[in-house]
């Protein structure tokens, strides 16, 4: 009995196995290039266009939402802002866009890209909660790390670095700081850009245990702390900061509803972003700024999304498309026809490894069909009665290909009065019992 | 009987056991060693930003040790049993052959725990010492797959070690090298924690698989 329990241990391992390491295996061999569409607005024919990777090699299209087709350097000139650099190359700045003129100095002064991608986002990377809180104003050209580490929690609590304990006065300091601004401990999350290879240094912006937000710097060695407004309803889940001269904003907001904002530099106005259909769990979204427009670009691996927006943020227009990469390949509807199932192990939107069971569907059916004829000659081979087979053709209707193989691996014991095969072939057998 | 059997297992283990203790002390006096020479030539403040925000493991020197520990424990647990038939005769004790395996088993594994909690304790006070506690916690999490690939490198060697037919072992390397090489594929730190507890569920199912060989080598022709 014993022995019956094991082998079928050794299958279900060898299913799980089979599960995890042949997806990884295909990937290996049947990797593809496609990268994600390119989208943009085109201030010039304020249409979307966008470029794609077809196939393998170069197989670029460069075409507008109208599904009229450009040259590369068609294209570039469609979106001048974005390709600035080579309009100045050839010899097409300033730019004359909707009656406007813009030469390299106002467009290199408009320019900006905010972006926030899902792993980002806590609980989407595991994080130490540790954070080294910069001073803002080092009275020199380059930010330095703090020779301390902040521990926010039940007060704000700061750690030396050189001897690895506690500072009390700092603690002290900046715990008092923020409880005189209104700040209810414990802390209850932090968002800041951990860096010193940044324009300047905007500190954190720290959560309260009632859910206010404030602002947290280290001015000239002392803290610097203001309460950030937020409009009702919304509760934050992230902020992304990001340390940027130029522009009227410092970064993005998350609500814990999906909505988005622009994070103002003055007064901390937050700006909503109109975005239909926007998932910050599995969307990365890119908020791109030129002297005309702002343009929001959010896809996943299937679809991208974009709304283009004037400068007050007011949608001039929207398009969605499914990308290149999301059509199934050939090979991928071979691999879900041959297997019923398969274990993810990476997530594009985290940094912690998962086992995702993503089933196959009814076109898993032919496989399965397959598995099973191939099971049950297999098995009636070593003389099992109808009844006695009957477990193993379930494993393999449920698993597969995947069974089929364990089946393989670790086949049941022969009937009573079945001749073994040939020694050669016996090697994976168990033998007959008797000692 | 199970006190003789236990008694057989030590012997058998004993200096196995002393030169693996050894070797885990060494590793973690070296870690301890290279930890002191990061900070005396570099400033602490530039190495808690590699840890905590570059992701760094400063401790990856530990990563194999406790595979390497697994198989050592079952080579010499399993491979005087396989010499000149002396697992025969050790399956004809006045025990059930399935409980006298999986009580070898439980003796290796228990072995193999002790030291796997050496190397936690050792592991979290070396990095408490250079780092605050979130950072020894998270070092301790890190480490949980690698120690879980001790246990499956033992069971996985014991399989090999216990399978009269070649192909067969061939079979259990495999499988075993399999399971191994997917505790190894972080990029950073906890990058487990969410799926370690299946992982160690389906390593779980190696405790009734390590009957099987022994049932075919009692029972082959």
């Amino acid at each position: 009995m014993t022995a019956h329990i094991a082998r079928w241990s050794l299958m279900l391992l060898a299913v799980f196995l089979l599960a995890v390491w042949l997806p990884l295996a295909k990937e290996l061999l049947f990797g593809y290039r496609y990268g994600k569409t390119d989208l943009f607005y085109s201030p010039v024919i304020e249409r979307f266009v966008y470029t794609e990777l077809l196939g393998d090699g170069h197989q670029f299209i460069y075409r507008d939402d109208a599904g009229n087709d450009y040259t590369r350097e068609a294209f570039e000139a469609l979106i001048p802002f974005i390709y600035y650099k080579n309009m100045e190359i050839w010899g097409r700045l300033p730019l004359l866009i909707q009656g406007q003129s813009f030469d390299k100095a106002a467009i290199q002064a408009e320019r900006l890209v905010l972006q926030l991608d899902p792993d980002e986002l806590p609980g989407h990377t595991p994080r130490i909660g540790l954070y080294p809180l910069l001073e803002s104003n080092p009275g020199r050209a380059r930010l330095s790390f703090p020779e301390d580490i902040m521990r926010p929690g039940a007060a704000l609590t700061f750690i030396g670095s050189d001897a690895n304990r506690v500072d009390p006065a700092l603690t002290l300091t900046f715990t008092a700081a923020l409880r005189e601004a209104g700040f209810a401990f414990p802390v209850r999350a932090t968002f800041g850009r951990v860096s010193i290879l940044k324009a300047f240094d905007a500190g954190y912006f720290l959560v309260d245990a009632d859910g206010g937000l404030f602002h947290l710097k280290r001015v000239d060695g002392a803290p610097a702390v203001a309460r950030v407004a937020l409009p009702e309803g919304v509760a934050v889940r992230h902020v992304k900061v990001a340390e940027n001269r130029r522009g009227e904003h410092l970064g993005l907001l998350l609500a814990t509803d999906g909505r988005l904002f622009l994070l103002g530099k003055q007064d901390y106005v937050l700006t909503p972003l109109p975005l239909p259909g926007y998932d910050p769990d599995r969307m990365e979204v890119k908020i791109l700024f030129n002297p005309l427009q702002r343009t929001a670009v959010y896809s996943d691996h299937r679809e991208i999304r974009a709304v283009a927006m004037d400068r007050d943020f007011r949608p001039i227009a929207e398009y969605g498309r499914e990308m290149a990469m999301a059509r199934p390949r050939p090979v991928d509807r071979v691999w879900s026809a041959l297997l019923p199932f398969e274990l993810v192990l990476s997530d594009p939107n985290s940094r912690y490894l998962r086992l995702d069971l993503r089933l196959h569907g009814r076109s898993a059916a032919i496989g399965i069909a397959v598995a099973l004829l191939a099971a049950l000659l297999l098995l009636r081979r070593r003389g099992l009665s109808w009844l006695a087979l009957l477990p193993s053709l379930v494993f393999v209707a449920v698993t597969g290909l995947y069974g089929l193989l364990a089946l393989l691996l670790f086949p049941p014991e022969r009937a009573l009065g079945v001749e073994p095969e040939p020694a050669h072939a016996r090697a994976l057998s168990p033998a007959p019992a008797g000692d | 009987m199970l006190r003789a059997i236990f008694l057989k297992e030590w012997l058998k283990l004993r200096w196995s056991l002393f030169g693996l203790l050894l070797l885990h002390l060494c590793l973690l006096g070296y870690l301890w060693l290279r930890l002191r020479h990061q900070f005396q030539v570099e400033h602490s403040e530039m190495i808690w930003y590699w840890v905590f925000e570059l992701r760094r493991l400063l401790y990856d020197q530990l990563m194999l040790l406790p595979a390497l520990t697994g198989v050592v424990i079952a080579v010499a647990q399993f491979g005087p049993e396989m010499l000149g038939g002396r697992f025969r005769l050790s399956l004809h004790l006045p025990v059930r052959g399935d409980l006298l395996v999986w009580a070898w088993v439980a003796f290796g594994a228990g072995v193999g725990a002790l030291l796997a909690l050496l190397d936690v304790v050792g592991l979290y006070g070396l990095i408490g010492l250079f780092f605050p506690r979130e950072a020894a916690a998270s070092a301790v999490l890190t480490a949980l797959p690698w120690l879980l690939g001790g246990w499956v490198a033992y069971v996985g060697t014991t399989l090999v070690l216990l399978e009269p037919a070649a192909a067969r072992r061939v079979v259990y390397l495999v499988l075993g090298l399999a399971f191994l090489a997917l505790l190894y594929r972080h990029r950073g730190y906890q990058e487990y924690d969410r799926i370690l507890p299946a992982l160690i569920a389906a390593s779980l199912l190696l405790v009734p698989a390590v009957i099987l060989p022994a049932h075919r080598y009692r029972h082959r022709s």
